[in-house]
């Protein structure tokens, strides 16, 4: 149901807003790179901002950073034994208030799974911990369902406000603003937002009325099935088209995984943590030269056995996917998630 | 559609003696078609051919080496063999060629920029134009405004080689360009505008590695030296130097055997322009040793063999 | 002399064991003149420079690299100076697309006779990297680098 609380907010309105807020916050918003390409990028007086259809990145990086300083190092020589160093390690967290402008809910619910593996998991980390707690989410509710779209099927909805501070719904000439957290309700003080009419109340809750329902993927009992499947051909079978790189799981708004590596230069240098995909070779390459998952069809099923049956072993239910398509999308071979699901459904 | 039938009787005659067949199938809507694995007699039906086919299928041969498989291709995929040929990473007695003369694939951005994200319910072509069926109506577009850059200036429509054709051979049926306007655009920038130019496009690489794995040519696949921490040509950071390394990696290990087949580019989920990166080293690799890679399975790369006078290189004065 | 004067830049020179690196010497035993830019990577053969040792020279942030073998017909190894010759030309074309201006990369052939010649190859490149002043590597300064993904 829509708030009778709500407030409006007018397209034209946003720009300087996003620069107002930008004043005291790092502002984050989806903006047009390039013909087909949007990305969260840092808010600038006259970029394009591209609020009508999903982003092609999610905005993780927002919480989790594609590379990210742990430490940074430098050796020193003894001016009186040059066989020995002395190594000073230094660590700094900078972190600074955030507002992510017009995510959407898949997108958010790609941030929950960051949640539960990083602030309240077994483990907090600390940087994506500090980073989320300096957050502010400003979701833009979907008015439609793209064909690749299957958030409904995983535990979300395209008007889902979940993690949300504010909530956007489209309505004529703008936004139906609800605030869903005390961050919210501090935001829509702005001036920028005006009580809504009880007519844009009304249209807000037609347009997510109409949005045209998506298919219903089979996932009841998914984990096991996954399990049922681990040794047979089928994983060779559903990924024999794919080609091993890494364009899906880094548009995966859920994807987490990373590697750590030190990248020296000369006498100094620093460890880093990056993104890493499963999809690579790299990934479970081990010291010795072994590889467990040698094949594309081992890595193809650890993804979806890692989305759809550990994850959800490991937290109470939850699907490490937010239904977003991305990967859909941006697969160069098209590979279709949704239909592997299917055909895990009924051959497990 | 005949030429479809063709291709389905080639494959019924061949497929016993094959492990399978690489073809294009429907993906998950009708503007999207897939790399189809055809294993037995049942899914030569799931088959398609149109101007959807957008994909160089050659990139699952050389990981298929030691099986003998069919394959379709178009005139431009199969300089990808030519090329594979040549550098004997595939066996040409492993494999059946059925050949596709092509009018042309589509650019998936240009139809993605005509559907514009709305659900496509269908979509059929004619010699000349595609329908588009969305949710809010339909879309006719000339074929012409929707094919793939590389399409319009065609000189390989024919497959070069190949054991089945699948329809009448043709010579190519539009002029090739005198100039590579994607190449000339860059070149008509000075030095800081095309450091500056490749730092804006190449920032938004996301490092996924689509353009190399896509590529028809890269066959170190598992081993690349992009991957490799010893030599550490580059760091895992995700800056703008790392993507352009990458890049400069790959057009270099590419030269004198990219066949200009565009699946970087297409494969690139970011829509970098990085084909011009591979169309600049052709166009030198043209000019300094009249060579085209992937026509003739008898060439020799030019980076595999050198003269001891090289007439067309002008070295330094000192 | 430039490289004496201004400030030093940073010149990467691959030179070839047998002629190249030879002729630096001679140039050094005779005691004539060089800047001191130049920062000497010993090779076996001009053959064995990957092209991509000169991109990963000035990614690390060198502002000119110069190669040098042994003349053609006169390779230690008969012919790796000719792979090398084909090699470096394509690169050398193809640098300046990338935005690495044309005068910062060179090749050349120098003897372990040619000290004179050597002095002279030296000294030239290095003027000419010192015309183009240092440069800026990608992404240096911030530029293009979005970070926020």
């Amino acid at each position: 149901m829509v708030s009778t609380q709500a407030h409006f907010l007018a397209t034209g309105k946003i720009p300087p807003l996003l620069s107002k807020l930008g004043k005291a916050a790092r502002v984050l918003a989806p903006v047009r790179t390039a013909t087909t390409v949007t990305l969260f990028q840092e808010w600038q007086a006259g970029a394009e901002l591209a609020l009508s259809r999903q982003a092609s990145m999610p905005p993780k990086g927002v919480v989790f950073p594609q590379t990210e300083q742990l430490l940074s190092y430098a050796y020193t020589k003894d001016a009186n034994d040059l066989t020995r160093t002395t190594v000073a390690l230094d660590h700094q967290l900078d972190i600074k208030p955030t507002i992510l402008f017009g995510a959407r809910a898949c997108d958010v619910q790609g941030l929950a799974v960051f949640d539960q593996v990083f602030t309240h998991g077994e483990w907090q980390d600390d940087a994506v911990t500090a980073r989320k707690d300096a957050l502010t989410i400003v979701t833009l509710l979907c008015h439609e369902s793209e064909s690749t779209c299957f958030c409904t099927s995983v535990g979300g909805s395209p008007t889902a406000t979940a993690g949300s501070d504010l909530a956007l719904t489209p309505v004529d000439g703008g936004y139906l603003a609800e605030a869903i957290t005390d961050k919210g309700k501090t935001l829509v003080k702005d001036e920028a937002f005006t009580p809504a009419k009880d007519k844009q109340v009304k249209e807000a809750q037609r347009v997510r009325d109409a949005i045209k329902k998506q298919d219903v993927l089979p996932l009841k009992q998914i984990e096991q099935k996954i399990i049922k499947l681990f040794s047979t051909e089928f994983w060779d079978q559903v990924s024999a088209s794919c080609v091993s790189c890494g364009a899906c799981t880094y548009v995966c708004p859920a994807c987490y995984c990373f590697t750590i590596t030190d990248e020296p230069a000369g006498m100094q240098g620093e460890r880093i943590r990056t993104w890493d995909s499963c999809m690579f070779y790299q990934y479970t390459l081990e010291a010795s030269g072994h590889n467990p998952r040698p094949t594309k069809a081992d890595r193809y099923r650890n993804r979806i056995g890692h989305k759809f049956s550990y994850h959800p072993t490991n937290y109470k239910g939850a699907f490490g996917c937010s239904g977003c398509g991305r990967c859909i999308k941006s697969c160069p071979v098209s590979l279709d998630i949704r239909q592997v699901l299917r055909e895990a459904a009924k051959h497990g | 559609m005949p030429v479809l039938a063709d291709i389905k009787e080639a494959i019924t005659r061949e497929l016993e003696g094959l492990a399978l067949v690489i073809g294009w199938g429907q993906g998950y809507d009708p503007v999207h078609a897939v790399p189809f694995f055809c294993r037995s007699s049942a899914d030569i039906d799931r088959l398609i051919w149109n101007p959807l086919c957008v994909h160089n299928l050659v990139s699952y041969l050389p990981k298929l080496k030691g099986k003998k498989v069919g394959i379709l291709c178009k005139g431009c995929d199969s300089r990808s063999i030519v090329q594979l040929l040549q550098e004997k990473l595939i066996k040409r007695e492993e494999i059946v060629i059925i050949g596709i003369p092509c009018r042309g694939v589509v650019d998936m951005n240009k139809i993605q920029a005509l559907i514009n994200g709305k659900e496509v319910i269908d979509c059929s072509f004619t010699d000349k134009t595609i329908t588009i069926k969305t949710s809010e109506g339909k879309q006719e577009a000339s074929l012409d405004d929707v094919l793939a850059a590389k399409c319009l200036v065609c000189q390989y429509p024919t497959p070069i080689i190949f054991d089945h054709l699948a329809g009448a051979a043709f010579s190519a049926q539009r002029p090739a360009a005198a100039v590579d306007a994607e190449v000339k655009e860059i070149e008509g920038l000075d030095i800081p505008a095309r450091l500056a130019h490749w730092e804006r496009e190449l920032d938004r690489c996301i490092r996924c590695y689509a353009c190399r794995n896509a590529c028809p040519l890269c066959v170190c696949r598992d081993h690349c030296a992009a991957d490799a921490r010893d030599p550490h040509w580059f760091s895992q950071r995700t800056g703008v130097n790392e993507k352009v390394m990458w890049q400069i990696m790959h057009a270099l290990h590419l030269a004198g055997r990219c066949t200009d087949c565009g699946e970087c580019e297409r494969a690139c989920p970011m829509n970098i322009p990085i084909q011009r990166i591979r169309r600049k080293i052709n166009k030198e690799i043209k000019e300094l040793f009249a060579y085209e890679a992937g026509v003739n399975p008898a060439d020799t790369p030019p980076l595999y063999t050198f003269k001891v006078e090289e007439p067309t290189i002008k070295e330094s004065e000192w | 002399m430039p490289g004496m004067e201004a400030k030093e830049l940073r010149v990467v020179g691959f030179l070839c064991n047998w002629c190249s690196y030879g002729g630096a010497d001679t140039a050094g035993v005779s005691r004539f003149k060089q800047p001191t830019d130049l920062r000497i990577i010993r090779v076996p053969c001009s053959g064995r420079v990957d092209p991509l040792f000169v991109v990963k020279a000035f990614m690390e942030g060198a502002d000119g690299v110069l190669v040098s073998g042994c003349h053609p017909r006169d390779c230690h190894y008969a012919e790796g100076n000719f792979y090398a010759r084909r090699r470096l030309e394509v690169l050398k074309r193809f640098l300046p697309f990338m935005g690495i201006d044309p005068g910062r990369f060179a090749y050349t052939w120098v003897s372990a006779s040619e000290g004179a010649r050597w002095q002279h190859v030296v000294t030239d490149f290095t003027a000419q990297v010192h015309a183009l002043g240092s440069r800026r590597t990608f992404g240096e300064g911030g530029a293009g680098n979005a970070g926020t993904r």
